[in-house]
Parts: structure tokens; C-alpha cells; sequence
């Protein structure tokens, strides 16, 4: 069989089990979940197939021609696209399969599943996409399942606001991103993924010109809105208020990371001003969302602001490495095509799959959860789960063990690559992110401590008992992959390309990340266990510091200046407008032509006198145009 | 010698022409235009179209003029009176006519309509065996719709004349 | 020698005066007869094209002329006389009753 065909089939399983549950299964919730489960099964075995019997591939054909724009739908399957494939269908599988559980009693659990096929079908569109145009449509439709899923209880407007705001908020993003994909054209005349690279392996000082530094910014806009960035990020906390699995698998684990995937797809167009934006971009993100997640209250807020803050350091992993390799090469930009694409993506798509494996397994067990305490979400509200639910308790230990980096689990390995790349290009950036680790052991100890350990706090802890099987078997999973994910062993030669690429710095170096992370986090431990001890009742850090709190707990107030913008500016521009259409348009143009053609109307009617004379004289006059025209006279 | 004839005819048509359109009698106009049909049915014997110089004189002089007389006299129409023309209608008219002169004119200068030929080609209208043959042949579909429209037109009379007894 | 173009004057001399009748005449059977004089025009012409082009075609075109107009005007002096008894009159100026 071609090559093709199993991407074909990769895409055609979720689409057709979408429109499946969509045409036909919209009542029976249990047919449904059988159907998408199924396809995200033979997502996995298609996906797994690819990854080890298929050898890396291109295929396009043609596909939109009109005049000089040629738009080539086709499948890029190289080492990056397989490292994304396997994370996104592994991950996916055991959501869907975690989903079985949590929503059994969800009487709308066949739109959920359907919603899920549809992200499935995009998310693996956007991976084996070839080119920046196809791209796009997967990225659009991926908002659209996320907008679909964040708005899944129909009957919370909270909700409705929320997926309302991810939508318009990503496509803020997707605005700069189209007009850099426009511009990316009207200088490359192709948008295929692989033309556009050669374009610059060919000419090495196109990394030079001020338009190609554009390009790259404009389609970092577009990691900005999906993968929330600064200023962008507002809308991930809120779409804390989908379902569980749905944060786990869209907001943590997929879809936001597809921005540093497109960063990684496109990381050779990366002038030096434009990494430098991004990686402080990302940097100042991590920090952000850092200081937010100490304040907050509700256990998936504090995980979705700790995915920002990862989100922020796959970023500047990305800008870093890329900008280690300009420094590396001495300004020598002939072979900057090959080691600028690994070093820093090589990077950014390692921390990206441990970010995936733990952070999912985090989202899920904080459903596991909130399943179990009948879904209280206030982790002041919780306590002493430690002994009601044995499994989960572990699972998600491990889990936050690995994301804040405890040596020889998966996170730790993958903290210790960007910080290698920091320390090499810009040791401020360095400090900063080792900062953040700080705040990251910090924080996600705050929740463990308050949330697992001490007493329960409420009549729903008092009553939390483990889940089934179909729930904890996947976190179980995970976890196993949040342990062993980080050695380089793990991952099969297939995904070599991006594995081997990742950087190891030198012993001396080494040393210095080593200790900086090591005492970063165990401060971080030690810091949030004095301040909470053993389930403290209270935030004692709000009381201690009272204004501070409030800042972080307001995130800084950012959402309040957005509502300011748009209810002052935005909507008095919209007024405006709206007043020029009614007068101009609506009353001006067409109100106008249709009274000029109601006057010709009048006009003729006076014709008709009745008089057939008077008729017979038009008849003459009419004959002699005729002639005229005919040229007789 | 038939250019003789041809003046005589053409003149006479004209003149009965004329007299349809100035008299003041209704029953004379319909003299008048029998006068014209019968000038233009020697034009066409002029133009070697016996048979339908023929059938001319049987369908429109005999049958159609009869119908109009009939008409005339059971409506009982009037003799006009001298009509009042105001001035826009003599400009309207004249205007008119010196179109349709400058037409007249005009047609009859362009070169389209100059015989070019020496010789005249044989005239085919003699035959009426070639008549009926084409008729039956190349143009059977026309005349079997004209024996169709006939009857059309004969219902449409009958219909149309039935006295109304509801109005 | 009488070429086509005399043959062609007193066909368009002809339909030019029954044209002038029409608008001139008020009578509605005047009208009609002017219309009538104006076909035979037509009909003078058709038969002299033929005549000085060669081929039947044009005859046949009088032929088939001469039957619709016969049928015409029957048709057309059933509608005259139905107008007739509602309105009473024949006179064009009299038949407005379209103008609005």
C-alpha cells in the first residue's frame, strides 16, 4: 500500500466517526462513545504503523489552481511529524478511553464524543500537514473543536462565554498568522512546507531582510493565540469550563502545543530579531503564569496556568536553541538551514512530549477528582484524598513530581535541555526560567499539599472514593510514560531526527544547570510545605501578603483591561460604523437605486396614454433607430 | 412593352393607395383597396407569379374584402367627419412621413438590392407543379401548422362571436 | 428595363402609405384595411426579391402570407364586432381603457 494511503486513512477514521455521531448516532450516547473510541483505536494503530513501517515521506497533489496560486494538499511525514503523531494519538486514545468513564452519565455524551472525532481529524491534519495553506484550514478547524467542546454544557452560560472567548481570542491570533502566510506567498510564490525551506537552505541571507523577520512574527501570532501566550493567554484558564477530558487533551496535552509545533515546522524562516521576540515572549509568559497559578483557588485554573507556563518554556526553548545555533555557527549563515531546525525545536518538541504525558495525567486525575468529590473544583475544599483514593493520589504524585522536575523523572530531563540552551544563548533568560522552576515547585506542591494531604475539608471529601478501572487504568499509563519518558532510550530510532538532536550541554555548563535546577525546585518544595504545611485551612499566603494576592489572584488584572477595551473602544468603533452602513449604505445606495428604479418605472408609465396613434408614432420612431442602426440611412 | 404595363399598374396601385387612406366613406376605402389588389395581382403576373397573382384575386379580393364589407355594413359605420388636426399632429405627421420617405429612399439606394445579373434566372413561379412540390416536400411542416392555425382561427371566430349572455 | 429596385419603390411606396393610414385613420376598420394594404406590400416585395434572385422560397413565403392574413382577418373582425357591442363605437380614440 502507498505510503498515502495510511495518512488518507489516519484522517478519514475521525472524520467518518464524526459525521457518523453527527447524521446518525446523536441519541445514543453509547453507540456514540463505542464509535469514537473505536476510531481513536485505529487512530492509534494507523498512527503506530506510520511511525515504525512507513519511512518518512512527502505526497501532495494538486489541488486548488487558479492562475499563479498553486495550493497542494499533501502529507508531510518526517521524524518531527512522527514525534507529534505518536503523542497525539497516544494521548488521545487513553482520553477517549478516560472519557468512557467520566461522562457515562452525561446525557449529551454523544455531541462530546462527536466533538472529539472532529479535533482528532484536525489536530491530525495540522501534524502530517505539508503545507502552510492546509495547515491554516486544520489550525481554524481545531479552534472550532475547541470552541465546540469548551462549550459544552449548554446550560452554563459561564461556559458559553468562555468558548466564545477562545474562539474570538484565537482569532486574534490566526488574523497575523494569515496575513504572514499572505506575505510568506507573495515573496515565496509557494506555500509548500518544503519549498520554502529549500528556498532558504538555497539562500542563506534571506535571514537577513526585514520582510522574512515579519513573516516569522506574523506566524508567531498565531502560536501567541493557540498556544496563549502573552497577551493572548486569557482564554485558556476559561476553557477550564469544558469537561475534564477535554482540558486534558485539548488545553494540555494537543492543541495548544500545536503553536510550538508550527514554530518547529517553520523554525528555518527564524530571523535573529525574531527569535529574540519570541523568546522573551516565552519567558515573560512562563514567569506570568508562574506568579498567577500561586494565587488561585480552583484546582484546574492552577493547572491550566502552570500549561501557559510550560507553554511559555516550550517557547523560549524554541527561540533559545534556535538562537544558540546562531551564536554557535558564528554568524556563518550557510549551514544555518540544518542546525537551526534542531537545535532549539529539538528541544521545544521534547518538553512538549513530557509536557504532554504528565500534564494530561494531572488533567485527568484532577478529574478523577472532581468525579469523585461530585464535582467540587475548590481545592480549599478538598483534603485528605490521600486514603480515600489510593491510585489516583499516587499517579498524580508522580505526575507533579515530573512536571516540576525531581531528578531522573521525565520532566527533569526535558527542564534540563532548555535550560542548557538558556545558559548557552542569553544567561539572563537563564536565571529567569530557573526562577520559574522555582515557582512551578512551588505552586503545584501548594495544590498537592492542600488538596491530597491533611483532613478533609468538606462533606464531598469526607464522602470521595476511588474511581473505576475505565478511569484509573489510563492514569496509570501515563504515569508509567511520565517516568520513563525522558530518557533518550525510550524513543525509537524513527524519531531520531528530532531525539538526537537534542542538545547536551558540557560538563562544565552541565554542572551549573545542575545544581541552579536542583535548588530551585527543592526550595520550592520546601518554601510551599513551610507556608501549608500539612492541609492548612486557608491560604496563609493571602494573609500574609494580602495586596500582592490579590494581584496574582486578579491574573494581574488582565481580563479586566481586555473587557475595558472592548466595551470603550471596540464598541463605540462599532457604533460608528454601524451609523455610516445605515446611512450610507443601506439609505444612500440602496434605497437609492431603488427609488431610481421606481422613478424609470413612473416615467414609463406615462407612456401609456391609450391612444394608439400615440403608440403607432413610438412604433415609427422605433423603426427609425432600426434603420438607423442597420445603417440604411 | 411590359415596362408599360408595369407604370400603369404601379401608378393605379398607388392611387387606390391613396384613396383607402383619404376617403371619407367606409365602403369606399373597401372599393379602393379592392382596386389595389387587383393592380398588385398584375404585378405579380408582371413578375411571372401566376398563381398567386390568382390566388390574390380569389382570397383577398373575393373573400377577405367581402368579409370587410360585410363588417362595415352590420356595424353601420358612419361617414367620418373632417377631423380638427391641432398642430402637434401635422408636426407628428409630417415628421413621420419624412421618415418613412428618407426609408423608402434610403432602401431603395442600397447596393444589397441592384441586380447584378445580365440575364434574368429562370422564373420558377410558372409551374405550379414545382409549387406543390416544394410545398409537400421541403415546406410540409408550414403548411400542415397553417391548416392547423385555420382551424384555430375558425374556433376563435365562432368563439368570439357568440352573444355573451351573462355580460 | 424594370429592375428590382422599381418593383422594391412601390413596395416600400405602398407600405409607406398604408403606414400613414394607421396613423392617421381613427375608424378601427379603416385601421384594419391600412394594415392589410401594408402586408400586400410585403408581399410585392417578397415575390420581386424572388423573381430577380432566383429559388421558390419567396413565393412560398407570399403563399403561406396570404393564408395567415386571411385568417387574421377573421379573427381580427370577430374582436372588432365583439368590441363593438359592449362599447358601441368603433372609433380608436374612444378605446382607452388600458391607459392606466
Amino acid at each position: 500500500m502507498n505510503p498515502e494511503t495510511y495518512a488518507y486513512a489516519l484522517l478519514a477514521f475521525p472524520l467518518l466517526s464524526a459525521t457518523a455521531i453527527a447524521f446518525c448516532f446523536r441519541r445514543s450516547g453509547a453507540v456514540a462513545s463505542g464509535v469514537s473510541v473505536g476510531a481513536a483505536a485505529l487512530i492509534l494503530a494507523t498512527a503506530l504503523h506510520i511511525i515504525f513501517k512507513v519511512e518518512n515521506f512527502e505526497y501532495s497533489v494538486s489541488w486548488i489552481e487558479m492562475g499563479s496560486l498553486n495550493v497542494d494538499f499533501g502529507f508531510l511525514i518526517d521524524d518531527l511529524a512522527k514525534l507529534m503523531l505518536f503523542v497525539v494519538a497516544f494521548v488521545g486514545f487513553l482520553v477517549h478511553v478516560f472519557s468512557l468513564g467520566y461522562m457515562k452519565d452525561d446525557p449529551n455524551k454523544a455531541r462530546f464524543f462527536g466533538g472529539l472525532s472532529i479535533f482528532m481529524f484536525s489536530m491530525l491534519g495540522i501534524v502530517v500537514a505539508n503545507s502552510l495553506v492546509t495547515l491554516f484550514i486544520f489550525w481554524e478547524l481545531v479552534g472550532f473543536s475547541s470552541y465546540m467542546l469548551i462549550g459544552f454544557y449548554l446550560d452554563k452560560p459561564s461556559a458559553a462565554a468562555a468558548s466564545k472567548k477562545a474562539f474570538i481570542t484565537n482569532r486574534v491570533g490566526d488574523f497575523g498568522m494569515l496575513i504572514g502566510i499572505i506575505m510568506a506567498f507573495s515573496m515565496f510564490g509557494s506555500l509548500n512546507l518544503t519549498d520554502l525551506s529549500d528556498a532558504f537552505g538555497k539562500d542563506a541571507s534571506l535571514l537577513e531582510t526585514a520582510g522574512v523577520t515579519a513573516i516569522g512574527l506574523l506566524l508567531f501570532c498565531g502560536t501567541v493565540g493557540k498556544s496563549g501566550q502573552l497577551p493572548l493567554h486569557v482564554w485558556l484558564p476559561d476553557a477550564m469550563e469544558g469537561p475534564t477530558p477535554v482540558s486534558a487533551l485539548i488545553h494540555a496535552a494537543t492543541m495548544v502545543a500545536a503553536g510550538v509545533f508550527l514554530l518547529c515546522r517553520t523554525g528555518f524562516l527564524m530571523t535573529f530579531d525574531a527569535l529574540t521576540v519570541i523568546t522573551w515572549v516565552g519567558v515573560a509568559t512562563a514567569l506570568f503564569a508562574g506568579f498567577t497559578a500561586v494565587a488561585q483557588r480552583d484546582i484546574k485554573k492552577i493547572l491550566a496556568y502552570s500549561t501557559v507556563s510550560q507553554l511559555g518554556y516550550m517557547v523560549a526553548a524554541f527561540g533559545l536553541g534556535s538562537l544558540a545555533a546562531f551564536h554557535g555557527n558564528g554568524g556563518d549563515h550557510a549551514h544555518m538551514g540544518e542546525a537551526v531546525v534542531t537545535g532549539g525545536v529539538a528541544a521545544a518538541m521534547f518538553h512538549l512530549t513530557t509536557h504532554a504525558f504528565f500534564k494530561a495525567l494531572l488533567f485527568l486525575g484532577s478529574g478523577s477528582v472532581i468525579h469523585a468529590c461530585h464535582h467540587e473544583q475548590d481545592i480549599f475544599k478538598m483534603g485528605g484524598l490521600k486514603s480515600k483514593m489510593r491510585i489516583t493520589f499516587w499517579m498524580f504524585t508522580i505526575a507533579v513530581l515530573a512536571l516540576t522536575g525531581f531528578p531522573m523523572l521525565a520532566g527533569f530531563f526535558s527542564k534540563d535541555a532548555i535550560l542548557a540552551v538558556a545558559l548557552e544563548a542569553n544567561s539572563a533568560a537563564f536565571y529567569l526560567l530557573v526562577f520559574g522552576a522555582f515557582l512551578t515547585a512551588f505552586y503545584m506542591t501548594r495544590l498537592w499539599i492542600i488538596a491530597f494531604l491533611g483532613e478533609p475539608k468538606s462533606e464531598n471529601a469526607e464522602h470521595a472514593h476511588e474511581n473505576g478501572p475505565v478511569m484509573t487504568v489510563p492514569l496509570i499509563i501515563l504515569a508509567v510514560l511520565s517516568v520513563i519518558g525522558g530518557y533518550v532510550g525510550f524513543y525509537p530510532e524513527v524519531v531520531g531526527g528530532v531525539i538526537n538532536a537534542i542538545p547536551h550541554p558540557d560538563s562544565a555548563a552541565h554542572t551549573t544547570i545542575l545544581i541552579a535546577s536542583l535548588v530551585a525546585v527543592f526550595a520550592g518544595y520546601g518554601i510551599s510545605y513551610f507556608f501549608y504545611g500539612a492541609g492548612a485551612k486557608e491560604d496563609r499566603l493571602e494573609s500574609a501578603a494580602k495586596p500582592l494576592h490579590t494581584l496574582l489572584a486578579e491574573k494581574f488584572y488582565f481580563d479586566h483591561a481586555y473587557d475595558w477595551y472592548v466595551a470603550k473602544v471596540q464598541q463605540r468603533v462599532a457604533s460608528i460604523l454601524h451609523f455610516t452602513e445605515q446611512i450610507a449604505l443601506a439609505g444612500l445606495i440602496i434605497r437609492g437605486m431603488a427609488g431610481f428604479a421606481g422613478l424609470i418605472g413612473i416615467g414609463l408609465k406615462a407612456l401609456h396614454v391609450g391612444n394608439i396613434h400615440v403608440y403607432v408614432y413610438w412604433f415609427i420612431g422605433g423603426l427609425a433607430l432600426l434603420w438607423a442602426l442597420t445603417g440604411i440611412f | 412593352m411590359t415596362d408599360i404595363f408595369f407604370y400603369i399598374f404601379s401608378m393605379l396601385a398607388l392611387a387606390c393607395a391613396f384613396g383607402v387612406v383619404f376617403s371619407r366613406n367606409t365602403v369606399n376605402g373597401a372599393m379602393f383597396l379592392i382596386g389595389t389588389f387587383l393592380s398588385m395581382a398584375s404585378l405579380f403576373v408582371l413578375l411571372e407569379a401566376y398563381f398567386l397573382a390568382v390566388i390574390q384575386v380569389l382570397v383577398y379580393a373575393g373573400a377577405v374584402m367581402v368579409l370587410f364589407l360585410f363588417i362595415i355594413m352590420l356595424l353601420d359605420v358612419k361617414e367620418t367627419a373632417a377631423r380638427k388636426a391641432n398642430v402637434y399632429t401635422w408636426a407628428a405627421s409630417l415628421i413621420g412621413f419624412g421618415i418613412l420617405i428618407v426609408g423608402v429612399v434610403a432602401i431603395n439606394s442600397a447596393d444589397s438590392i441592384k441586380t447584378q445579373a445580365e440575364t434574368l434566372p429562370e422564373a420558377q413561379g410558372v409551374s405550379l407543379k414545382n409549387f406543390g412540390y416544394e410545398l409537400f416536400t421541403t415546406y410540409l411542416l408550414p403548411m400542415q401548422v397553417t391548416g392547423f392555425l385555420l382551424l384555430i382561427a375558425m374556433v376563435g371566430v365562432i368563439a368570439l362571436s357568440k352573444r355573451l349572455d351573462s355580460q | 428595363m424594370i429592375a428590382l429596385e422599381h418593383y422594391i419603390a412601390v413596395s416600400s411606396l405602398l407600405f409607406s402609405i398604408g403606414f400613414l393610414g394607421v396613423l392617421f385613420r381613427k375608424n378601427t376598420l379603416v385601421m384594419y384595411m391600412c394594415l392589410e394594404l401594408m402586408l400586400n406590400a410585403c408581399n410585392l416585395g417578397l415575390i420581386a426579391f424572388s423573381r430577380f434572385h432566383g429559388g421558390m422560397s419567396g413565393n412560398l413565403f407570399v403563399f403561406f402570407i396570404i393564408t395567415v392574413a386571411a385568417a387574421e382577418v377573421a379573427v381580427g373582425l370577430a374582436i372588432i364586432v365583439a368590441l363593438f357591442r359592449k362599447r358601441q363605437t368603433v372609433e380608436v380614440e374612444e378605446l382607452n381603457a388600458l391607459k392606466d
